[in-house]
């Protein structure tokens, strides 16, 4: 069990800068995650703590200790590969024992050993099996078992849900969370699944290009994202740029296009560019004669376009000027909602983001 | 892909054996007989007199043009031969076609000059075939030369561009051809448009490995050439008859071989292996529906060149149990000729027996390692080493033997004389094969495997001992098994090296052929397909995997 420092590293692979200059601190006993699309390092960062990737610059550490001048196989993480990466010609038993055989466990502490996590991961009585006998989620329960039991400093999981069918997928991931919390240990997590990742993880990296984008906790991942990477990363979302008009108290109201939005913020000054973004699903639709919520404000639209997703029903309307903005509803009342048809919209001005001048 | 944990220093501690095994028993070797082509009779002064000599010859000016006609006109044949029949057996509906894919390997395992030497006691001179036919009244031409050696070349080494041909037809998607379908092209039409082209690569990659093969061939000019010089033949001539203390014409010739040879290996290397178009196909496309007549044509097409090229053997294996009379054979069933062999004490088989296990553990041992660091581990060095390891493919025995002798006959390692200097020869010559085996079964074994044990906290080194060669182990076996068999039939190399005691199987065939030894040297034949086929035979399945396609 222990903190990783990850400081200023860096690996370049020829011209491709995998990761840039990346310093982040995974505090004991945190299940954190990488987070982001294919290509954007979070792998290697991932394999450069097990030691499968060099570094061209920087320091790891677990603690105090510095880890990233160790051979991998003296390292002790625990690693779960995206293909599991059970061994074929071992029994499920041979397989979770290997890290204990290699580090010199007596057989009977190994026997004990390897029951009590096989009990752990729902395999008891799985110890003679062959893998090609078992299913995904077995394997995938193997493999975490065989990581578990050499009790690593930090757990590491790469993908690990990527092979299996979606239903299972939100079964592993609740088991994988409920483990670590129960046992306590550090645990890095790497996935491209947005929704996989806020729904495990303690906090998030949003990893674009080699560089962090992002490191918060999964609420202010989607609710506050810092750069427009971000909030796109993590689901369909209004960004939208205009002019600061003038202050208002603690607010600013920013024109686009044609249409005014106030904005919870002091920043920037009125006559500057200010980007920001609003989530689809905080936009709500006010049937005529009722009121605003306190502190909301409205928008005046028409619908441009409707499309049903069953719990969840979209629409994209046009505002004054011309700006397209999408909104996201649950349940709606289906008549009022033709093409072509005025609306109002409101929205809480604390949900309209802004991200920082770049 | 790549698992390079940082500072790994087994990849390093493999590159080093294998860059000093390569520098000792093939670089050197080689220099050796480079610069014995550049140095005068005595071996002291530098000179281009050698090659000046060689080149004003007429003689040595033919064998050239002799190894190089021959060649192209084999690879012509073999490719016109092997292009239809890898077409019928992708996508023909033809009858047999797993024991027609089993059968069509054999040749690859089988010694080729005693297809060879087959040829010449069915239809040479003293043939039984021929003599039938002058008996009867019918006048039967030579097919000593160019016909014979071409035909021979054609029978033995179509699978050479079979098996990347049909891998190549399969490896194309079927949507391409549907594609080029609903644009409107016929079948047949989007056949030669768009399919054919595509394997074209294939079956050109193939045909060079054809080409090769017939430019080191020993065996096959040796029984067949008569009096048409072949560089590979003369090479070893010159050798055994040159007086002078420095071996400079069987030098030329030597260099002269293993250029052209280098020469297509690059080509073949560097513009075929990367054209490959078509690698990976979701679904391969389906048979093509054709007529009755159609159907049993190709069938007999098929299965009658694979039965012809098997012929030789069959009737080697027939001939060594019948009688001979001196040199006359008489239709009468007999163990004459096995119990003239067994007579001359079993040595020779002992020592095939032997010098091929040794040859194949070697290949095995280093073969393995150097696969593993090639495929595992990418970086300058394992290039580099990759590209070494290759080289052996384009250096003739004949002159890998030569200049084994020239290293090691005097000076501070002394091998000539001993069965040690061959097992070397073989496993030098046999390495390409080890490595591209390997580094074929790596390539389906997932790298993260390793990766996991490495994590788990066994070193990179016992990972490959524990993990890496128990998963290997079907695939080395089989790949040993095929050096094993390469190496029994191995003449070229042991040619040049045995001595005294260590005469082999393919020696005393080599002497019988010589003298008027006939009957021993169809038994000694026998007994040598007796003991490619039978371990063949045992490790089939675990070859049709892969390995075949490698040789």
């Amino acid at each position: 069990m222990a903190t990783i420092s990850i400081d200023r590293v860096g690996r370049s692979f020829g011209a491709v800068l995998a990761v840039r200059d990346i310093s982040l601190e995974i505090r004991d006993g945190e299940f954190f995650t990488l987070l982001g699309p294919s290509g954007c390092g979070k792998t290697t960062l991932l394999r450069m703590i097990a030691g499968f990737s060099e570094l061209d610059a920087g320091a790891i550490r677990f603690g105090e200790r510095r880890i990233d001048t160790l051979p991998p196989h003296r390292r002790n993480t625990g690693m779960v590969f995206q293909n599991y990466a059970i061994f074929p010609n071992l029994t499920v038993g041979d397989n979770v024992a290997y890290g204990l055989r290699a580090r010199k466990v007596p057989a009977r502490r190994i026997a004990e050993r390897v029951g009590t996590v096989l009990k752990l991961v729902h395999l008891d009585g799985y110890a003679a099996r062959w893998p090609h006998q078992l299913s995904g989620g077995q394997l995938q329960r193997v493999a975490i078992a065989r990581a578990l039991v050499i009790e690593p400093e930090v757990l590491l999981l790469d993908e690990p849900l990527s092979n299996l069918d979606a239903k299972l997928r939100v079964e592993m991931r609740g088991e994988i969370r409920q483990l670590q919390q129960s046992l306590g240990i550090t645990a890095l997590y790497v996935t491209h699944d947005q929704e996989e990742a806020l729904a495990i993880s303690d906090r998030i990296a949003v990893m674009h290009a080699g560089e962090i984008e992002q490191i918060d906790q999964p609420d202010g991942i989607y609710c506050r994202p810092a750069t427009p990477f971000v909030a796109e990363f993590m689901g369909i979302s209004n960004l939208l740029a205009g002019t600061v008009t003038r202050r208002d108290g603690a607010r600013i109201v920013a024109t686009v296009g044609a249409t005014e939005f106030v904005i919870a913020t002091s920043q920037p000054a009125p006559g500057q560019a200010v980007a920001f973004c609003l989530r689809p699903e905080a936009l709500r639709v006010i049937a005529a004669g009722d009121t605003l919520p306190p502190g909301w404000f409205s928008l005046a639209a028409r619908i441009a376009r409707v499309e049903f997703l069953g719990a969840l029903t979209r629409l994209d309307v046009e505002l004054a000027g011309g700006t397209t903005l999408r909104v996201a509803l649950l349940d709606p009342s289906y008549d009022a909602l033709s093409i072509g048809r005025a609306l109002t919209l409101a929205y809480d001005p604390q949900r309209a983001t802004p991200f920082q001048a770049p | 892909m790549n698992i390079v944990p940082p500072r790994n220093a087994f990849p390093l501690a493999i590159a080093a054996v294998a860059f000093g095994f390569v520098g000792l028993f093939l670089l050197y070797p080689l220099y050796r007989v480079f610069g014995a082509s550049f140095l005068d009779a005595k071996g002291i002064r530098f000179t281009f007199e050698n090659y000046v000599r060689i080149a004003s010859s007429s003689f040595y000016r033919g064998s050239i043009y002799n190894s190089l006609s021959i060649g192209v006109l084999a690879t012509l044949v073999t490719t016109a031969l092997a292009t239809p029949l890898a077409f019928a057996v992708a996508r023909l509906p033809i009858g047999g076609k797993t024991a027609l894919v089993s059968l069509a390997v054999l040749p690859l395992v089988l010694p080729s000059f005693v297809s060879a030497y087959a040829l010449l006691l069915l239809v040479g001179h003293a043939g039984i075939v021929t003599q039938a036919l002058r008996s009867i009244g019918i006048p039967f031409g030579s097919i000593y030369g160019a016909p014979g050696i071409v035909l021979v070349y054609a029978l033995t080494l179509y699978p050479y561009v079979l098996l990347p041909t049909v891998a190549g037809l399969k490896a194309v998607d079927v949507s391409v051809e549907e594609a080029s379908q609903n644009l409107g092209a016929s079948r047949w039409k989007s056949f030669w448009t768009v399919t054919f082209p595509l394997v074209i690569p294939s079956v050109l990659s193939g045909a060079l490995l054809v080409f090769i093969d017939t430019l080191e061939n020993f065996g096959v000019p040796f029984v067949l050439a008569e009096d048409k010089p072949i560089l590979a033949v003369e090479a070893f001539k010159l050798f055994v008859g040159e007086t002078d203390t420095n071996p400079a014409s069987a030098g030329v010739l030597g260099v002269l071989l293993v250029s052209m040879a280098a020469i297509v290996l690059v080509i073949q290397r560097r513009y075929l292996a990367r054209r490959r178009f078509a690698t990976g196909a979701q679904r391969s496309p389906p048979l093509i529906g054709i007529g009755r007549g159609w159907r049993i044509l190709a069938t007999a097409y098929c299965w009658g060149l694979v039965l012809f090229s098997l012929v030789p053997f069959f009737a080697v294996i027939v001939i060594a149990f019948l009688e001979f009379r001196g040199p006359v054979l008489h239709a009468q069933f007999s163990l004459g000729n096995f119990a003239e062999l067994f007579r001359r004490g079993y040595r020779p088989l002992v020592n095939t027996l032997l010098l091929s296990s040794l040859a194949a553990l070697g290949v095995v041992l280093l073969g393995v390692p150097i696969g593993y660091a090639v495929t595992r581990f990418r970086n300058r060095l394992t290039t580099l080493l990759d590209i070494v390891t290759t080289i052996p493919f384009a250096v003739a025995g004949t002159v890998l033997g030569i200049g084994f002798i020239l290293s090691f006959n005097s000076g501070w390692l002394v091998l000539t004389g001993g069965g040690s200097i061959m097992v070397l020869a073989y496993t030098v010559r046999k390495l390409p094969f080890g490595v591209r085996a390997s580094s074929a079964i790596l390539h389906q074994i997932d790298p993260s495997l390793e990766e996991a044990s490495i994590n788990l906290g066994v070193s990179p080194m016992l990972t490959f001992a524990r993990l890496t060669v128990p998963l290997m182990l079907g695939g080395i076996v089989g790949s040993m098994v095929l050096t094993w068999v390469t190496v029994a039939s191995e003449l070229s190399s042991t040619v040049v090296l045995y001595s005294g005691p260590w005469q082999t199987l393919t020696v005393v065939m080599f002497q019988a052929l010589e003298g008027t030894g006939a009957g021993l040297a169809a038994a000694t034949a026998a007994l040598l397909l007796f003991f490619t086929v039978i371990p063949v035979a045992l490790v089939y399945r675990l070859l049709r995997r892969h390995e075949l396609s490698l040789l």
